[in-house]
């Protein structure tokens, strides 16, 4: 099957001056450190981790917002560009992204059914009449009521903005929607009604997710597949409901592990991970998570763990689970 | 703090630059020099000794490179008017500025300062609304018309004080007073939202509620957070000590470098007016370090390098 | 009894009607009304000034040298006396409240226009041309602008095309300022950044989207700029530098009617009186504005 979109080896460094020094010192900070993965059309990736592990970043390297330091990036067979000209303009047409903060992302000083359609008018497709009638249509499909239409912001509530943003996203009819953490900044009882509308969507106009969120339980409900982030490397990549019930990476299983459920079996135990939170600027040598790993070998101290094949369609970077290849 | 001050000082040093160039383009881009200088109707002799003598024949980069040696040497240029070095006219003007200026620098602190203060203590009472509404119009109306309002009602109805001249210290009486109401009204404006600021802070909120007798809030807390947006114009005052009179010493006819400004702009005495500029530029810069360098020590928060924008 | 009944009842009802004027004199301060109408009469009477002026503001009646006002003793041939070549102090007053608010106008739109253009440019590209924007604005901020303004006549002569467009510099590292400071945070999270992801032209971004945002404490930041331009254009033509005769303007009119500050002081005064009731309308006007408006703004 041929991916939709593929990520091979992404990095994405940032020089940054720690304090020291009169001028501090020169640092670099790791904010993507070699990611690869690929999504297939019409399906799901969910991209999850701990805020700072490299996720947005990864989002943003998609779509062409951020240069990358190395690796690259290819969409429908093509490579896309990090720098604002004309190719990156069409691509827009193909690849969208829906934000994290619906009322940020939108004018306050325009009626949404304008922002809808704006799209339509920044690539001069069709009529303003026509603009504004599948802006109307695309709005109806979202489950907004036509009263809504020229309200502002302001007017509506979270999930019907967040509707209007998404709205506004699929009326170029892309095959990609990057999702940066789309409902979480919404209300619990809205996420789920959001959550149900991406999987409508999906089905109905066959658009393929970059999904990327903290909410581990989130993920694994629109998910075709997982992936799990830590300091900018992917830790572990696999099917959700194979990857959330047998965890194989120590990180995984924490993650889980924190999940709040009423259905814990007898003999659970949560992991509460020690040492200090990760940071991107001092990433540890070896296994970037070996601090706070408690089955930490000398090895995990000197060798970076590589993503392999652990068997079943699922891979994990962890020396305890492939043995050491020579890296 | 160190990085704080070098950068500061390194922002001082691209000011001076800035002002010297723009006095170079402007005065390369306002006509050839010897023209303007000389008068058109000179012998063709003089211009030619004069473009040499400035080396105006020289390429463009050398002749700004020469700019800024002589400028390093103190070399300002000739005045037009007298043959004098611009740099010693500009010089013997500055006593007879400073004897307003300073006196009217005190007469702004004295008034504005407590003023503000008092104003934002007892804000919305009948005093602060006369405090404001005074400040309002002190900095509406321009200097030279209270300056002339100053001179009808004392110096030609009254006839207590001289209009105008510089030969008793009565002649500086109006002058400093017209100077120090404007600034007065300026910096009480300032001083009162910067402390009404301070004063809506959780911290002040904090230290009455858990029962700090209300002036030792004012005095250890409120006072010297407000003192931070003050100093800025505090500082500005400080720097256009030398030509923050332009106005005024015109209109009492005070001979110091306002004046000198002025007459060498209707007489297009590029040399003395490039001389004032410099000399105001670099008053200017000083007085910001020196403020910056109060910042430091008055907001903490600073030492460590981090810049607060001051805003205004 | 009743009497008891009925006076509280008495006393609410004036309370409250004291209660609906003080709150319409909260809302809208007695000064404010007056600014509000002083400005209103001084743009009427500078888009009619052709049609007000008695006079020809420069025509001369040397019969009638140094007339006194009506008030002083006048006739109503000059309602506000004459100057000392017999010109219509009335005529010439209307005419420079017209050449006052004209240079004041186009100046401020002038250094809103430049602010806001340098402030998009900064924002946008970051980086070095910030810096220089940045470095611009302290440079403008931290030279008193009486003094550059000087120096650029003196090199350059006068003209009034000239004049109004070193006018128009100053104030400009204000809204630059404001405009860069909320360019950066629509461009960093909101709805700018999102309309550039979505592919639209800068062009588009900024006039469409930022400039419509920002536009209110822009305007706020204008009524801070428009009186200053008031006061140092009447300065500099106070000081012979500014607008030249034979036009007039009204720090013009203050300059050349010192010399007669003894025998003839209603020269200088009705147009000072004008500088200062304009430029004290538009503070208190702005000093509203931006309570009700913008009260995050100094």
């Amino acid at each position: 099957m041929s991916a939709l979109l593929e990520v091979d080896s992404l990095v994405r460094h940032y020089p940054v001056r720690i304090p020291g020094g009169l001028f501090g010192q020169p640092a670099t900070l790791r904010a993507v450190d070699g990611v690869s993965f690929a999504v297939s059309p019409g399906k799901t990736l969910g991209l999850v981790g701990e805020s700072g592990c490299g996720k947005s970043t990864t989002a943003k390297l998609v779509l062409g917002l951020l240069p990358p330091t190395a690796g690259a990036v290819r969409f429908e067979g093509g490579h896309v560009p990090a720098r604002r000209n004309a190719e990156w303009r069409a691509l827009r047409q193909r690849m969208q992204m829906v934000y994290q903060d619906p009322l940020g992302a939108l004018d306050r000083r325009l009626p949404v059914v304008a922002q809808v359609m704006e799209p339509l008018t920044v690539f001069k497709i069709g009529t303003p009449a026509e603009r504004r009638e599948k802006a109307r249509d695309l709005m109806a499909a979202v489950g907004l009521t036509p009263h809504l239409f020229e309200r502002f912001p302001h007017e509506l509530s979270g999930g019907q903005r967040q509707r209007v943003v998404l709205a506004r996203a699929l009326i170029l009819e892309p095959s990609l929607l990057v999702c940066d953490e789309p409902i979480s900044a919404l209300d619990v009882s809205i996420q789920a009604q959001v959550i149900n509308l991406l999987l409508d969507l999906q089905d109905r106009f066959g658009v393929a997710f970059l999904f990327i969120s903290h909410d581990l339980k989130v993920v694994r409900q629109v998910s075709h597949e997982v992936a799990v982030m830590y300091l900018g490397r992917i830790v572990e990549q696999g099917e959700p409901e194979k990857l959330f019930h047998e965890p194989a990476h120590p990180y995984t299983k924490a993650l889980v592990s924190a999940i709040p459920s009423p259905w814990r079996q007898e003999g659970y135990e949560r992991i509460v991970l020690q040492g200090d939170p990760p940071n991107p600027v001092q990433v540890p040598s070896g296994c970037a998570f070996h601090p706070r790993c408690a089955y930490a070998t000398a090895a995990c101290r000197e060798v970076r763990p590589v993503l392999a094949d652990i068997g079943d369609g699922r891979k994990a970077a962890c020396h305890l689970l492939s043995p050491i290849a020579s890296a | 703090m160190l990085r704080y001050i070098a950068s500061r000082g390194l922002r001082a040093l691209i000011t001076i630059f800035l002002v010297l160039s723009f006095a170079f383009v402007i005065l390369r881009l306002s006509g050839d020099p010897a023209l303007l200088i000389l008068s058109p109707d000179a012998p063709p002799e003089a211009l030619e000794a004069f473009r040499k003598g400035w080396g105006l024949d020289a390429p463009l980069w050398r002749q700004y490179l020469g700019y800024f040696l002589n400028i390093a040497e103190g070399n300002f240029g000739q005045s037009m008017r007298d043959g004098r070095p611009a740099i010693d006219l500009v010089l013997e003007r500055i006593p007879a500025t400073l004897a307003i200026t300073l006196p009217a620098f005190a007469l702004k602190l004295l008034i504005g300062v407590p003023a503000g203060i008092f104003a934002a203590l007892h804000r919305n009472s009948l005093i602060d609304r006369l405090v404001m509404s005074l400040s309002v119009a002190g900095y509406t109306i321009p200097s030279f018309v209270l300056g002339l309002v100053l001179v009808l009602v004392f110096a030609v109805n009254l006839g207590w004080l001289p209009s105008g001249g510089y030969t008793s210290p009565w002649h500086a009486v109006l002058p400093i007073v017209t100077l120090g109401l404007g600034g007065a009204a300026i910096l009480a404006r300032f001083t009162r939202s910067a402390m009404l600021e301070v004063l809506g802070q959780p911290y002040i909120r904090t230290a009455s509620a858990k029962g700090l007798i209300w002036r030792r809030v004012v005095t250890s807390h409120a006072l010297p957070n407000a003192a931070i947006p003050t100093v800025t114009i505090i500082g500005f005052m400080v720097g256009s000590l030398i030509a923050g009179a332009v106005v005024v010493e015109s209109v009492f006819s005070w001979p110091g470098v306002g004046r000198l400004l002025v007459s060498a702009v209707a007489n297009r005495d590029l040399a003395v007016v490039q001389a004032i500029l410099l000399l105001v530029a670099a008053c200017m810069v000083t007085s910001n370090l020196v403020v910056d360098a109060l910042y430091g020590w008055i907001d903490p928060r600073l030492r460590s390098g981090r810049t607060v924008k001051a805003g205004g | 009894m009743a009497s008891i009944e009925t006076t509280p009842l008495a006393a609410e009802a004036e309370k409250a009607e004291r209660g609906k004027l003080s709150r319409f004199l909260e809302a809208y301060p007695p000064l404010v009304i007056f600014g509000i109408t002083w400005i209103a009469a001084t743009l009427i009477v500078a888009i009619f000034a052709d049609l007000l002026a008695p006079y020809i503001y420069s025509a001369l009646d040397l019969k009638a040298r140094l007339a006194p006002p009506v008030f002083m003793g006048g006739t109503w041939a000059h309602p506000l006396g004459t100057d000392e070549l017999g010109r219509d102090v009335l005529s010439r007053l209307v005419i420079s409240i017209r050449i006052s608010l004209l240079i004041a106008f186009a100046s401020t739109i002038l250094s809103a226009t430049i602010g806001v253009l340098l402030g998009f440019l900064a924002a946008h590209f970051r980086g070095l041309v910030e810096q220089v924007v940045l470095t611009l604005i302290d440079f403008q901020a931290s030279m008193p602008f009486m003094i550059i303004a000087l120096a650029v006549l003196a090199f350059f002569g006068n003209t009034l095309t000239l004049f109004i467009c070193l006018m128009g510099f100053y104030g400009w590292e204000r809204a630059a300022r404001i405009a860069r400071g909320l360019t950066i945070a629509a461009n960093e999270q909101g709805y700018a950044a999102s309309v550039r992801d979505i592919g639209a032209s800068p062009l588009r971004v900024y006039g469409l989207h930022v400039l419509p945002n920002i536009a209110s404490t822009l305007i706020v930041s204008v009524t801070l700029t428009f009186p200053e331009v008031i006061l140092l254009e009447s300065g500099l033509s106070f000081l012979g530098l500014g607008v030249q005769p034979p036009l007039t303007s009204l720090g013009n009119m203050v300059g050349y009617g010192r010399e007669y500050l003894q025998s003839a002081p209603w020269i200088l005064l009705a147009p000072s009186a004008v500088i200062v009731l304009t430029t004290f309308s538009i503070s208190m006007v702005g000093d509203w504005l931006r309570d009700r408006l913008d009260p995050t703004l100094r």
